[in-house]
């Protein structure tokens, strides 16, 4: 056949275009190629990885995913793309051992962040990981260990901290141009309704099911969990709080000078998905359809409200943060970009649109930009392992508090709740044997 | 289309198209099943926008028949379509004229909205005063047209014993002969349409999300079925598969229905993968190109006088609406601002309809984007491709509004 190479020139400078905004960006390393896995080789990874062959400073040496289709899609396109050819790994184990890699790429369900990311890190590679950096707070605490002691660069994939609209909303707010600001709410509305369950099944052909489950518990599989479903089981992820909320809370922690929040209190649950099912015939998802969260700080509170019905409801948006101050509110928007509400209704609004990569909105060329510059310069990424440990804390706090349907108090210095061992225990979980817990 | 040679095709093809702009308004027909009565999504109608009042044609009725993706099918003075309210689907026979229910029939369905609205993404098809619906999962069901009597149902997923695919059956039933083949298996499933009984199925691998293809071979009933890794080509009569084109698209989503012409077959899909023009001669095809510039992530394009038009992209990215040469893959224009919008064609013309609920009339010509008219006809998100019969356009949203657009010239005058 005629691969038509001109077609994948032209689509691979488009998509360049897009992400970079600017003609064929090479870093500034022109010949360094660095030496990238991608362990996750789904939606957001293949997306991630995108955006690192679109720089231009990568050959691409292999791909891991459990599912045997997701790897050769994702191996065509990378040659596709690139013209490299990498090799196919079904267990990161295998592939740490086997290949010399410079970069992990981990964009696995959140229950498999940890133990990749710890393990490559060991392997000596720099990580670009996906937030959250853990499904329970002491694997982020340990992945974040292992970073330091090992002194590899861990960019996280909080990508918000980079993409323009929301650095100049920041700078808006750090100027203090919305006045002192007392509370903040970050929140994340959508559509929804009542659930029925789906029949279990075998899995599909090429899936293996048992590494996909990993360190969480072997459950009937569904197709509700996969292909994308995952962040609505709480045994592979947490909900939308563990999503969405990650990136907002960070944005928050962006702002403050606070490291973490003191008192934090959850409640929510499923009034109208139903009770949640799991069977050996049939399951539901399980994750709250919708969940308030209350992060005090010593010097403002903030809020966290996300729900799975109806729709945008009374609000002009349906996604963000309200930073409320004395002078008015700022609005941290997804594709609305940001607005200032002055309190002083006479006042005109500010405004300015998003600027975001595409597919899906978001910025990442900035994060891997910004990562190779920290790998270079040796100077800490935007989205450091610290950061993103910070946040993915604070979002699974308020899961935390949810589960145990009370507030706790947090000494953020010790990374210990305060005299409540209920709480303390759920800082990790029990893994499913052969898998081992990281050492925090 | 036996033994035509892709050429052959294209010239017949293009005779259609002349032949229908010379009879004009005088052609009116029925859309009786998902992409029309050729299944290549073009109606011989032909419209003239040039009449349309600057406020856009008249909206001749709205109706609201609850979440979905279904098209309207219209046969005569009636169409059918499908809706989910509260896990429960709901079949609508539709009077053309008015709106006006003439029945209906609902059967309990989980709407299980997973990236998207959910409810019903499969398409009614009437044949021979049957209507045929299959739900998602996989309630099937032939209706009395007239009446809505329930002839036969059957659940073809536990008949059949096959699994559901991860979004449910999409793919619309299609008749060949005294069969309904369903995308349903990984090379699909027949029905005997008098009885609702299964004549032969497949293995029990996922399904993919288009409505078979038919084509003849040698005299033989054949279709093109996407499976969740493949397109394949089956003998309609036996099931029996004569190649099949592997084809992973992520999620399995090879949606956008095969088209064919004389011995090429063009496949696209969306994400990452693209199009490609198989060219069908012997046992299995050659790839005669390969490109990413055209993703049909759901609807098909349309293939006029050797070129495709279509929308090329992913949900939540910038899209656009192109035209692309058939034979080469090379992209002769290119106009972003339909979102994951959907065409069909009327003769020359593109009914495009955006993901907004603009409906933009546009010349189906490689030389340039000419946008001859355009009218808002929906609010919200529309992602069912519009339907042309008779002299109205049938277009939904995911809620579920449905609205008809008169553009019969006595309607404007």
């Amino acid at each position: 056949m005629t691969l038509n190479r001109r077609h994948f020139l032209q689509a691979t400078s488009t998509a360049s275009l897009a992400l970079a905004g600017a003609p064929f960006v090479h870093a500034g390393s022109k010949d360094k190629k660095y030496r990238t896995a991608l362990i996750g080789s789904g939606w957001w990874g293949m997306n991630l990885l995108q955006g690192a062959i679109a720089a231009g400073n990568t050959k691409v040496v292999a791909l891991c995913d459990v599912d045997a289709d997701t790897l050769e899609l994702a191996a065509e396109t990378v040659t596709d793309l690139s013209g490299d050819e990498p090799r196919s790994y079904r267990d990161f184990r295998e592939l740490l051992s086997k290949e010399q890699v410079d970069i992990a790429i981990i964009a696995t369900p959140d229950h498999w962040h940890a133990l990749p990311a710890i393990a490559a890190i060991e392997a000596g590679a720099h990580v670009l990981l996906e937030k959250p950096t853990g499904h329970t707070i002491l694997e982020s605490r340990a992945t974040l260990n292992a970073a330091k002691s090992a002194g590899r660069v861990v960019q996280v994939g909080l990508h918000r901290r980079l993409g323009p609209h929301y650095a100049h909303a920041m700078e808006f707010l750090k100027q203090g141009r919305a006045g002192e600001i007392g509370l903040v709410n970050m929140f994340v509305h959508g559509g929804g309704g009542a659930e029925l369950p789906a029949p279990n099944s075998e899995p599909p052909e090429g899936l293996d099911w048992n590494m996909y489950c990993g360190p969480a518990p072997l459950r009937p599989f569904n197709r509700k969990i996969h292909p994308g479903g995952f962040r609505n089981f709480l045994d592979f992820a947490n909900g939308q709080l563990g999503d969405w909320g990650v990136h907002w809370l960070d944005q928050v922690l962006w702002w403050t000078d606070e490291k973490y929040p003191r008192h934090i209190y959850s409640t929510g649950g499923r009034p109208i998905r139903g009770a949640a099912v799991l069977n050996d015939n049939e399951q539901t998802t399980d994750a709250p359809d919708s969940q308030v969260a209350v992060f005090q700080f010593e010097s403002f509170t903030a809020t966290w409200e996300h729900r799975q019905f109806a729709g945008q409801g009374a609000e002009k948006t349906r996604i963000g943060c309200y930073f409320n101050g004395t002078k008015g509110t700022v609005h941290v928007g997804w594709r609305d970009g940001w607005t200032f509400y002055p309190a002083n209704g006479k006042d005109p609004e500010i405004h300015e649109d998003a600027q975001l990569e595409e597919p899906d909105g978001h910025s990442i060329s900035l994060l891997w930009t910004d990562f190779i510059r920290a790998i270079e310069s040796g100077q800490p990424p935007a989205c450091d392992i610290e950061i993103g440990h910070r946040a993915t804390s604070m979002s699974l706090l308020g899961m935390l508090s949810l589960k145990l349907g009370r507030g706790v108090a947090w000494d953020g210095d010790r990374e210990r709740v305060i005299g409540d061992d209920d709480a303390n225990r759920l800082l990790r979980r029990e893994y499913r044997a052969p898998w081992v817990y990281p050492k925090a | 289309m036996p033994s035509m040679n892709a050429k052959k095709c294209w010239r017949g093809l293009h005779a259609i198209v002349i032949v229908s702009m010379l009879v004009n308004v005088a052609t009116a027909e029925d859309w009786p099943c998902w992409r029309g009565p050729r299944h290549d999504g073009i109606s011989r109608e032909s419209i003239s926008p040039e009449t349309w009042p600057a406020a856009g044609p008249a909206i001749a009725w709205r109706a609201m028949v609850g979440i979905g993706f279904s098209a309207v099918s219209i046969v005569a003075d009636r169409g059918y379509t499908i809706g989910n309210q509260e896990n429960v689907d709901t079949i609508y026979c539709l009077d053309s004229e008015s709106g006006r229910v003439r029945w209906k029939h609902s059967y309990e369905s989980a709407l299980e909205p997973k990236f998207f609205e959910g409810g019903p993404t499969s398409t009614p098809t009437v044949a021979d005063d049957t209507v045929y619906v299959l739900g998602r999962w996989g309630d099937l069901f032939a209706f009395d047209a007239h009446n809505g009597a329930v002839r036969w149902n059957i659940n073809v997923a536990r008949e059949a014993n096959v699994r559901i695919p991860g979004w449910g059956f999409a793919g619309s039933p299609l008749v060949v002969g005294d069969l309904l083949l369903l995308n349903v298996g990984e090379a699909g499933t027949a029905i005997r349409r008098a009885t609702g009984e299964i004549a032969w199925t497949s293995a029990d691998r996922d399904a993919g999300y288009a409505t078979p293809v038919p084509l003849v071979r040698d005299g033989r009933p054949l279709a093109i079925i996407a499976s969740g890794k493949s397109y394949l080509a089956v003998d309609v009569q036996s099931g029996r598969e004569l190649w099949r084109q592997r084809w992973l698209v992520q999620y399995g989503c090879t949606a956008a229905d095969a088209i064919v012409a004389g011995e090429h077959v063009f496949l696209s899909s969306g994400y990452t993968r693209g199009a490609a023009l198989l060219r069908w001669t012997d046992t299995q095809p050659d790839v005669v190109w390969k490109s990413k510039l055209m993703r049909n992530q759901l609807n098909a394009s349309v293939l006029i006088d050797e070129f495709l038009y279509g929308i090329d992209g992913n949900d939540d990215e910038e899209t656009s609406l192109k035209c692309m040469e058939f034979s080469t893959g090379e992209v002769r224009w290119s106009q972003p601002g339909f979102g994951l919008g959907s065409l069909t064609a009327a003769a020359d013309k593109l009914l495009v309809l955006s993901d907004e609920g603009h409906l933009t009339v546009v010349a189906a010509s490689p030389a340039s984007f000419q946008p001859l008219a355009e009218a808002k006809v929906l609010d919200g998100k529309c992602w069912t491709a519009p339907v042309l019969a008779n002299g109205r356009i049938y277009v939904r949203s995911a809620s579920g509004d449905i609205a008809c657009v008169d553009v019969r010239r006595a309607a404007q005058e």
